[in-house]
Order: C-alpha cells, then sequence, then structure tokens
C-alpha cells in the first residue's frame, strides 16, 4: 500500500531583497496512513516551513515550492488552488502554535469550527453548530454549548488550543499536521493537550506529522522521527532508533540537548547543550560541504568538502553523515 | 528574485555572483536618496518649482494680473492670451501664476503657525495634568466643528484679507497639532530615560527642550506638511463659495469663483487654476506621504 | 453593553458644550468689530447699533450665552436678519436635499473605497495597489468643487447622461432623484473614498499577516472569504473610526457641492447667508452640522461593539 503522504526532494525557496533563503533543501520522507512522525530540529531548520509546504500555505512569490508532495497518490503542487482548498481542512489540517493568536477575535468558536464543515461537508449553519458542540465536547470543553457562542478572548489558552483542535479533527482529516501544538502552553495543559490528541488520533484513525523541538513530546508521541537540520533531513528512523542508536552528530547533540530524567535541567541540561556549538550556516549562502560541519565535534576535510548522501544504513534508518558507519559500530 | 533556479542536488551549487563579485557602485547620495524615496523626491522637486515660480512670477512673461482691459473680456485661450481672459478682460495666466502667491503662503502660514500654536499647546498639556483636562476638552470640542464651516463662520465676522483667512483655517488645525504632540509626549514620558531624568531632579524646562521637544519635531514635520495642502485647498474653497481672501485678491480660489458663472460656456476660466492648484496640492501630499513613509511607521499611525 | 452605550452618550454632552461655546464665543473672539462687518459699508451707525443689539453684543458675554444655550435646547436657532424668517425653519426646509446627498455619498463611497482597498491590500506591490494609491493621493488633493465641475462639464453638459445642475425631490420619483445626486455624490465621495480606501488597505495588510488569516486558510477558506470575512471584519474598527472623523469633509464638501450644482440645501442656505451677512444663519447651521458630526462619532463608537467583541468598557 503506498503511503499516505510522500514528500520527494522537496524544495522551498524564498527570494528576499537580500538573495535567495534556501529554507527546504532536498527533503523526502513519508508519513503512513494512522502513523506518527516526528519531525523535530532546532527553530529555522525549516520544519515548519515544510508542513506549510504541504499545506502549500507558503506565498508564491516571494516563495517558491519545488519537488513532490504525494498525498494519496497525487501530487498536491500540481492540484489547482480550488482543489487544494477542498483539501485543507478536509483530508489534511493543522493545528498551529500560537493558540492565542490563530483564532480569530471576532468570530464566535462555534463559527470557526463550523465552517470546515459548512465549507467542506455542506452542511446548514444549523447542523455545523451542532456539530461544533460535538466537536467541543469531544476535545473536552466543559459546558460546549454555551462555549460554542463565546468568542476567542473568552478562552484560556489551553481552551484555545483545544478549540484549534476541534476545528482540525472536525471534517475527520486522513493527515493532521500539528506545528508545535504544546510549546506556548504550560506543562500540565501540555501533558493534557498530548493526551487529547493520541486519544482522538485512534478514535479518528488521522496520520500526524508532529512538528516540535521537543524530544519528551516525540518520545510520547511517534513511532518514527525525521531529524532536520538547515533545511535539509540529516536522519530518519524508528523512535527507538533515534533515541537509543543516533547515528547523525547532530542527532546526538540533541540527545544530549534533552534534560534527562532524574537529572536537574542547569547542570545536565546547559553543559550538554554546550556540545552543539557554533552558529546554524546562513540559507542565504549556497552550503558547501555537510551542512553541520561547522558545529560537528567530529568533523573532517572531507565533510567540509563534500556533502554526504542520505542513506539508508540499516533496515528504515536513514542517515546523512560520511562517518555513519563508524558510529554504528560504536553502537 | 522570482527567477530563482532550483539546482536539484543539493550539494554543489555555483556560488552566486553577487557573493563573489565585489559590492555594486556606490551611487551618489543625492542618487541613493532619490531610489530610496521617490515621493519625496518627486514631491519636494515639483513643490521647489512652484515656490520658483511664484517668487519669480513677474519673470514668466506674465502682465499685471489686476490689470482691467474691458475690451478683451473672455477670450479663449490663445498665442497671447495663453490661458484666455475673465469676464474683466484679465489675463488668466499671470492671474494663475501670481495666484501661486497666494496660495503657497496660505498654506506655508498655516501650517507653520498650527505647527507652532499646536507644539506649545501640546507640550503644554502633555505635561500638565490640570490644565490638560480642560485644553484637551477645548481641542475636542474644535474638532468637532467641521473646519470649513467654522472657517466661514470666523470669516462671516470679519473683513474678508488674506490674514484672516490665515487665522480662521489655523484656529481649526491647531487641535490636530496640538493632539497629535500630546500623544508623543506622554508616550515619550513613559520612557525610562525620561522617566529617569525626571526621577534625577532635571528640571521640566531642559527634560522638554532635550529630550521631547527634539522626538516631535518629525511628526510634527509630517502633519504640518498635510495641513499645508489642505490649507490650500482650504482657501480656493473659501474663496470660491465667497468667504475667503478679498476678490481683488487674484487667488486661485477667486479666478474660479469669478469663472463660476461662465463655467458652461468658457471652462478654462475655471480648469487652469483647477489645475494648478490640484498639483500643487497634490506635490505637497507627496512630500508629505514620503515624509511619512519614511518616519517610524508606528509614529505615522498616528497623523 | 447598555452600560458602555449610556457611558458613551453621557460622554459626548461636554463636547457638545463646548462646541456650543466655542460658536457662540466667535462673535467675541472675531477680530474687529462684527455688528459693523455685518451691518456691511453702507450702513449707518443706527444700523450697526441695531445688529450689535439684535446679536446680543451689548449685554454681557455669560448672560446672553445662557440664555442663547437655553433657546438652543429648546430647538431656536435665533431668527434670520435677511429674512427675519426662524434660522430651525430655515435649516429644517432645506434638510431634505442635504440628507439625500450625503447619504448617496455614503453608499457609493463605502462601496466602491473598501473594496478597492481590500483588493489592494490583497495584491500589494502590484499594479493595482498603485493604481488605487494614486488614485487615493488624487483623492485627497483634488478640490471637490473641481472633481465636480470636472464631472458636471463631461457628463452633464458633453455626454448629457445626467443634469447639469439641480435637485428633484425624492416625492418626485426616485429616477429623478438619483440622476440629479449622481454627479454631486460621486464629486463629494471622490475625497471620502481616497480616505477609506487608503485606511481599509492599511488595516488590511496588517491584519493579512496575522495567524489567524493563515488559519483560515489552512481550514479550506476561499480567497474572497478570508479577505472580507475573517479579514475584514478585524479590519472593521479603524475603517469605521475613519468614516467617523472623515464625515466632518464630507459636511465641509457638501456646502461646497451643493453650491457647484446648484442644490437648495443646507450647504446653499450657508453660502447665501455668507452673501447676505446673514450670521445667525451662520452661526446656526455651524451648530447644526457640529451637532450632526458630534452624533455621528457617537454612532461610531457604539458600532464598535458589534464589529469588535473585545470591546467592552
Amino acid at each position: 500500500m503506498p503511503p499516505l503522504l510522500e514528500v520527494q526532494n522537496l524544495q522551498t525557496h524564498f527570494g528576499t531583497l537580500d538573495g535567495v533563503v534556501r529554507a527546504v533543501e532536498g527533503v523526502s520522507f513519508h508519513i503512513d496512513a494512522g502513523e506518527t512522525v516526528a519531525v523535530v530540529g532546532e527553530s529555522g531548520c525549516g520544519k515548519s516551513v515544510t508542513a506549510m509546504s504541504i499545506m502549500r500555505l507558503i506565498q508564491t512569490p516571494p516563495g517558491k515550492i519545488a519537488g513532490k508532495i504525494l498525498f494519496q497518490g497525487r501530487d498536491l503542487l500540481e492540484l489547482t488552488e480550488p482543489e487544494m482548498q477542498a483539501i485543507r481542512g478536509k483530508d489534511i489540517s493543522m493545528v498551529f502554535q500560537e493558540p492565542m493568536t490563530s483564532l480569530n477575535p471576532v468570530l464566535t468558536v462555534g463559527r470557526q469550527i463550523g465552517e470546515t464543515v459548512m465549507l467542506h461537508e455542506g452542511l446548514s449553519a444549523k447542523d455545523a453548530e451542532q456539530r461544533a458542540i460535538e466537536m467541543l465536547t469531544l476535545v473536552g470543553i466543559p459546558a460546549p454549548a454555551r462555549r460554542v457562542r463565546e468568542y476567542p478572548h473568552q478562552l484560556s489558552g489551553g481552551m484555545r488550543q483545544r478549540v484549534m483542535i476541534a476545528m482540525a479533527l472536525a471534517c475527520s482529516p486522513q493527515l493532521l499536521v500539528a506545528d508545535e501544538p504544546t510549546t506556548a502552553l504550560d506543562v500540565t495543559i501540555q501533558a493534557q493537550i498530548l493526551e487529547l490528541m493520541r486519544d482522538l488520533k485512534t478514535r479518528v484513525g488521522a496520520a500526524i506529522m508532529l512538528i516540535t523541538h521537543d524530544l519528551g513530546v516525540v518520545a510520547e508521541m511517534a513511532q518514527r522521527v525525521v531529524v532536520m537540520y538547515a533545511g535539509r533531513k540529516v536522519e530518519e528512523g524508528s523512535v527507538e532508533d533515534i533515541f537509543l542508536h543516533p547515528l547523525h552528530p547532530y542527532t546526538r547533540g540533541l540527545m544530549g540537548a534533552m534534560p534527562k530524567l532524574g537529572s536537574s535541567l542547569t547542570t545536565t541540561g546547559r553543559t550538554k547543550l554546550t556540545e552543539i556549538e557554533g552558529q546554524v550556516p546562513s540559507l542565504r549562502k549556497p552550503i558547501i560541504g555537510c551542512a553541520f560541519a561547522g558545529r560537528c565535534p567530529e568533523v573532517t576535510d572531507v565533510c567540509r568538502r563534500m556533502a554526504p548522501a542520505i542513506e539508508e544504513k540499516a533496515p528504515a534508518h536513514w542517515v546523512a553523515c560520511h562517518y555513519a558507519a563508524r558510529a554504528m559500530a560504536a553502537a | 528574485m522570482s527567477t530563482t533556479t532550483l539546482p536539484t542536488d543539493g550539494f554543489t551549487p555555483a556560488p552566486e555572483l553577487a557573493d563573489v563579485l565585489p559590492p555594486r557602485k556606490e551611487r551618489s547620495r543625492l542618487g541613493m536618496f532619490i531610489h530610496r524615496h521617490p515621493t519625496i523626491a518627486v514631491g519636494g522637486f515639483m513643490v521647489i518649482m512652484f515656490i520658483l515660480m511664484a517668487i519669480f512670477a513677474p519673470l514668466l512673461g506674465t502682465v499685471d494680473p489686476t490689470a482691467l482691459a474691458p475690451a478683451k473680456r473672455t477670450r479663449a485661450p490663445s498665442e497671447i492670451y495663453w490661458f484666455g481672459t475673465d469676464m474683466l478682460g484679465r489675463d488668466v495666466y499671470s492671474r494663475v501664476i501670481y495666484g501661486s502667491r497666494i496660495s503657497l503662503i496660505i498654506g506655508f502660514a498655516v501650517a507653520f503657525l498650527s505647527a507652532v500654536i499646536g507644539l506649545f499647546i501640546g507640550l503644554i498639556s502633555g505635561f500638565i495634568r490640570s490644565v490638560d483636562a480642560v485644553v484637551m476638552r477645548i481641542m475636542d470640542g474644535i474638532m468637532s466643528i467641521p473646519s470649513i464651516l467654522l472657517a466661514i463662520a470666523m470669516m462671516a465676522l470679519t473683513r474678508a484679507s488674506v490674514e484672516n483667512v490665515i487665522i480662521a483655517i489655523t484656529i481649526a488645525d491647531v487641535p490636530r497639532v496640538s493632539r497629535l504632540v500630546r500623544g508623543v509626549v506622554l508616550t515619550l514620558r513613559e520612557q525610562p530615560y525620561v522617566e529617569a531624568a525626571i526621577a534625577s531632579g532635571t528640571r521640566m524646562p531642559t527634560i522638554i527642550l532635550k529630550h521631547i521637544l527634539p522626538n516631535t519635531f518629525a511628526p510634527v514635520l509630517v502633519l504640518a506638511t498635510f495641513l499645508c495642502a489642505s490649507a490650500m485647498i482650504a482657501e480656493a474653497t473659501l474663496s470660491f463659495i465667497g468667504a475667503g481672501t478679498p476678490p481683488i485678491v487674484p487667488s486661485w480660489g477667486n479666478i474660479m469663483a469669478e469663472g463660476r458663472a461662465l463655467w458652461q460656456v468658457k471652462p478654462y476660466i475655471v480648469f487652469f487654476p483647477a489645475l494648478f492648484l490640484s498639483i500643487t496640492v497634490l506635490s505637497v501630499n507627496l512630500l508629505g506621504d514620503g515624509m511619512r513613509d519614511a518616519l517610524d511607521p508606528r509614529m505615522a499611525k498616528r497623523i | 453593553m447598555f452600560a458602555y452605550t449610556v457611558r458613551r452618550v453621557i460622554a459626548t454632552i461636554p463636547v457638545m458644550a463646548v462646541v456650543a461655546l466655542f460658536v457662540f464665543s466667535l462673535l467675541y473672539i472675531a477680530p474687529g468689530d462684527p455688528a459693523a462687518i455685518i451691518a456691511g459699508d453702507q450702513a449707518t451707525p443706527e444700523d450697526v447699533e441695531r445688529i450689535r443689539e439684535s446679536l446680543g453684543l451689548d449685554r454681557p458675554f455669560l448672560l446672553r450665552f445662557t440664555e442663547w444655550l437655553f433657546r438652543v435646547l429648546q430647538g431656536d436657532l435665533g431668527v434670520s436678519i435677511f429674512t427675519n424668517l426662524p434660522v430651525s425653519h430655515m435649516i429644517q426646509q432645506r434638510l431634505e436635499p442635504t440628507f439625500s446627498l450625503m447619504a448617496l455619498t455614503l453608499v457609493i463611497a463605502l462601496s466602491f473605497a473598501i473594496p478597492m482597498g481590500v483588493l489592494a491590500a490583497w495584491k500589494q506591490g502590484t499594479w493595482i495597489d498603485r493604481l488605487v494609491m494614486v488614485f487615493a493621493v488624487m483623492g485627497f488633493s483634488v478640490p471637490v468643487f473641481v472633481v465636480g465641475y470636472v464631472l458636471a462639464y463631461t457628463f452633464a453638459l458633453q455626454l448629457d447622461w445626467f443634469p447639469v445642475q439641480g435637485y428633484s425631490p425624492l416625492a418626485n420619483g426616485f429616477g429623478g432623484w438619483l440622476s440629479n445626486l449622481m454627479l454631486p455624490a460621486i464629486a463629494l465621495g471622490s475625497a471620502f473614498i481616497a480616505l477609506i480606501a487608503r485606511i481599509t488597505r492599511a488595516t488590511m495588510l496588517e491584519v493579512l499577516s496575522q495567524d489567524y488569516v493563515r488559519t483560515a486558510r489552512a481550514k479550506g477558506v476561499g480567497q474572497r472569504s478570508v479577505l472580507f470575512v475573517h479579514a475584514l471584519k478585524n479590519a472593521a474598527v479603524p475603517i469605521i473610526t475613519i468614516i467617523g472623523i472623515g464625515f466632518a469633509a464630507l459636511i465641509g464638501g457638501a456646502v461646497v457641492t451643493e453650491s457647484v450644482f446648484a442644490i437648495p440645501g443646507v450647504g446653499r442656505l450657508v453660502v447665501d447667508a455668507i452673501l447676505r451677512r446673514d450670521y445667525p444663519v451662520i452661526q446656526g447651521v455651524v451648530l447644526m452640522f457640529s451637532f450632526t458630526y458630534v452624533i455621528v462619532n457617537l454612532i461610531v463608537d457604539l458600532l464598535y461593539t458589534v464589529f469588535d467583541p473585545r470591546i467592552r468598557y
């Protein structure tokens, strides 16, 4: 069976006055139906741009998207805008990072949830409100019949993110793209939202593309992980592979940067974080050699001159590093 | 930038020319300015041309703009009378060229006076709470009277003269400047460095002169530019309905007012002053637009 | 909501009081002797004295102001020097044409300006955007009466599509009313369109970059609905604010437009009064229009709550 989503050699560039920014540079990965794939990396590594490219929400120009984005066998990049509109919110929907600003402040919650089903399922305004109430119940908002008439400013941050999720799931999409869905929330609310997403995923049966820089969230939610760096995919594998046998020095750096259980953030976290020293390379200039060369503790001349190709070093475990074999042997 | 090529293999794209070549030849400073702020350049150039036209009016092939020649009434535009003659045989071209003097004088005078008075009132009410409450109520009141009507009422009570027109329009404009200045002062007062100066016992006049006043200049200059443009329209409007400069003065509004009775048959008497007025106001507005865009955008929102 | 309305209404009272005080004080602020100026150059000293008395300039300011204010509150705006008719009565007779002109202008201006501003913001940086911006600067720069003459000359005199001048009351039929008012309304609306289109564009640009617009797109909402439902409703408050503020220019423009197109409205009344030095009429009209302006802005304040649920003072 072909995967639900298959991204092939995705390139998203932006023309700016100071030159072309190569935000995503040749990324490929796939997501199977019902699966949760996490895309991780530091901020600015191109993970959000990848998500926006899949949704085709990049403004073109100044943006330019190349490659293939196959969703259920159809290349989304070939579709007309109206065809794409019919997919957005129905087959693929998205939850954003900022629940405080992602809801329209002048429309009621019910209107915003109901709009999706009115649009994609042709429901009447009355039925749409009924569906909105059901969705609010589903995401665990108390007194949904009252809340549905309220405006976003009357809700707390956690509730707003629940509303965003209700909105995204209203049409039972095949794929939910969640861009840092919990980053802006309190820790306790974070846990609730993750719990909710896991629960709904099994009920609705949607696949999730989870974008995050929080490895704790990855461990809790995902089956597979894609690691991105400077617009490129540097490693991909199962959660076990990535957490237990990371092959790319950058992934190992990220693992080190994650505070371990039982150690305080100030000691372990900080010292480990400094392991990845140096600057992310400028995306305005073409990168010669390995993108991570400037920060890699194991860098050699080969790395500086030649970019490593991404290869399947172990079954379903891909990595772009000249010295992946050495890392495997060490592991 | 939209013609970006996408290299398919990620690793050996040719470095871009811009990264390799030395930086482009520096533009001249003037060229740079025109490139950055085209509206300021165009508006400013045109305003300067109109000022020169007003100053050198006698040298531009004009005759006495008030000279009557009853025998040559309402001539159509020709080689002798470029813009034709009016009902009293006066040369419309000369009247239009000289008319620029009146418009510019009124525009600049209103802009200058309302800026100075408004600045004064705004500074005081921004700093003295008790004054603020009263003064701003009065300003709100004046702003609630449509400015042309306020000027009409003033003019109905005074003799028609250029000075009185200036006063009448200025009274309506002062509240706009003082509101703006007061807003700037209230914002600046919250700034840490001003609070620190107040806390460390710096005297008020020093604070106003050193910290507040310089920050009000840019927005006031922009607003004054717009007021200059609107004052020129206001003068023409007042003169046009008979509440402006005395009919003897060749202001653009007066020329149009005189052409009014004949506009259906001799439209050029109205047309030429209208054209000059519109282009002058347009130039001043362009200048103001350009200056506003060059300013801090948050400041620009207030104007 | 009710409390907010009550508070806003009460807040207009001091503004109206200041307006009344200022309009009344003009007689005292004006340089020179208003009585002599109103009486005109050929007047005898007796005439001047008579006018001074009728204006009440011979009595103390405060006493005279209190008396005047009480009469204004009862709807008595004084008596015309020229016709000896009550000013309020004269204004009342002229209200229909002026109100018609303003209403039509508002309808035309809004139905053009808002789509123009939205379009310019959507197509930011393209020739459509530039065209709208050029039009906006022109609209500010060309005086209303010049636009009026250009339109009248082109569409009435040359093309004969509309009557050149005049007014036909609504009671005599909608067609005649509309065709007489069409050109004046477009002329008067030109500056207003420029003002609103500009603010609409600026506000929409800001709104379109907001996260919730991205959310709407991610839901599969179409471009038109993104612009006119999700974005425009968020841009509404600044737009209606500028409509309220711009109403002053609309009133001032109406005075001139009525002169150009010979519309027998309140504006025409005030222009005739200038020529006759009929100050009580001028004062009455200024007061009436100023109060109208204050009330329009009160309505704008109240409309805020309709467009933005967050405003609940």
